[in-house]
């Protein structure tokens, strides 16, 4: 009886997660394309610094930086929804900032920078979450 | 819920120009709107939405945080100031809760 319901709610899951992912990875192009007003972002000049594994999807800790950013987004394209925080750097600061995200699976993250001359630039970082935390 | 507890840690003095590490969290729950409580209900969103750093009243870090942001938010950062100042900290809610905190930095002469 529990096995069989158990079957039923993998079966619901492995059903619905491809659904979910599929629809929140355009959401993130989306999103990425809203925080650079529609410019693509050239690949690199922007560091994103991730575990290659993370056994505690609630709390994964994760650092930005951009020499000479003015602003850096970042993007979770396997999340519910995409966005995760924009950090906008002023006086005194380093161009750099450490949190901790909550991540649903394991995915993509992505850091997009916004430089000081107005580019844009982004780099990736694939993930591997053993227990999500959405 | 508990009041939100804000904490910043931070050198209570600091040489002119030379970086140094700011840590700053705040003891809030970050409900995404997407979990069930223990009635089966959905517990309503709420999250902190915006954190602001100052220096002597000049912006030096904000974060937009969406809600994949962890349960007690956690910020660290490096700055490197030349005089004396008064830091101000903020967290808003999405209902415009605030919650302050200002710390005295003294730089070594």
């Amino acid at each position: 009886m529990a096995g069989a319901s158990l079957a039923a709610l993998a079966a619901g899951l492995a059903g619905f997660r491809p659904v979910r992912i599929a629809r929140a990875a355009n959401e993130t192009s989306r999103a990425i394309a809203a925080f650079t007003k529609g410019t693509v972002p050239a690949e690199g000049g922007v560091l994103l610094e991730v575990p290659e594994i993370a056994d505690n999807g609630g709390a994964v800790p994760i650092r930005v930086s951009a020499e000479g950013a003015r602003r850096i987004a970042v993007f979770a394209d396997g999340n519910p929804s995409p966005g995760v925080a924009v950090f906008t750097f002023g006086k005194w600061i380093t161009p750099a900032a450490s949190t901790r995200i909550r991540l649903a699976g394991s995915q993509k993250l992505i850091a997009v920078a916004e430089m000081a001359d107005g580019t844009f630039r982004t780099t990736a970082r694939p993930i591997k979450v053993t227990a999500g935390g959405c | 819920m508990a009041k939100p507890r804000p904490r910043v840690k931070l050198p209570k003095s600091v040489s002119v120009g030379v970086p140094f590490t700011v840590r700053t969290r705040i003891t809030h729950p970050m409900h995404t709107g997407l979990r069930l409580g223990r009635d089966g209900k959905r517990i309503p969103r709420r999250i902190i939405s915006r954190f602001v750093v100052r220096y002597n009243g000049e912006e030096t870090l904000s974060v937009d945080l969406e809600r994949a942001v962890s349960a007690d938010p956690y910020f660290s950062f490096e700055m490197a100031v030349q005089e004396s100042g008064e830091m101000e900290f903020e967290w808003m809610e999405d209902d415009g809760s605030t919650y302050r905190l200002s710390r005295r930095v003294q730089v070594k002469s």
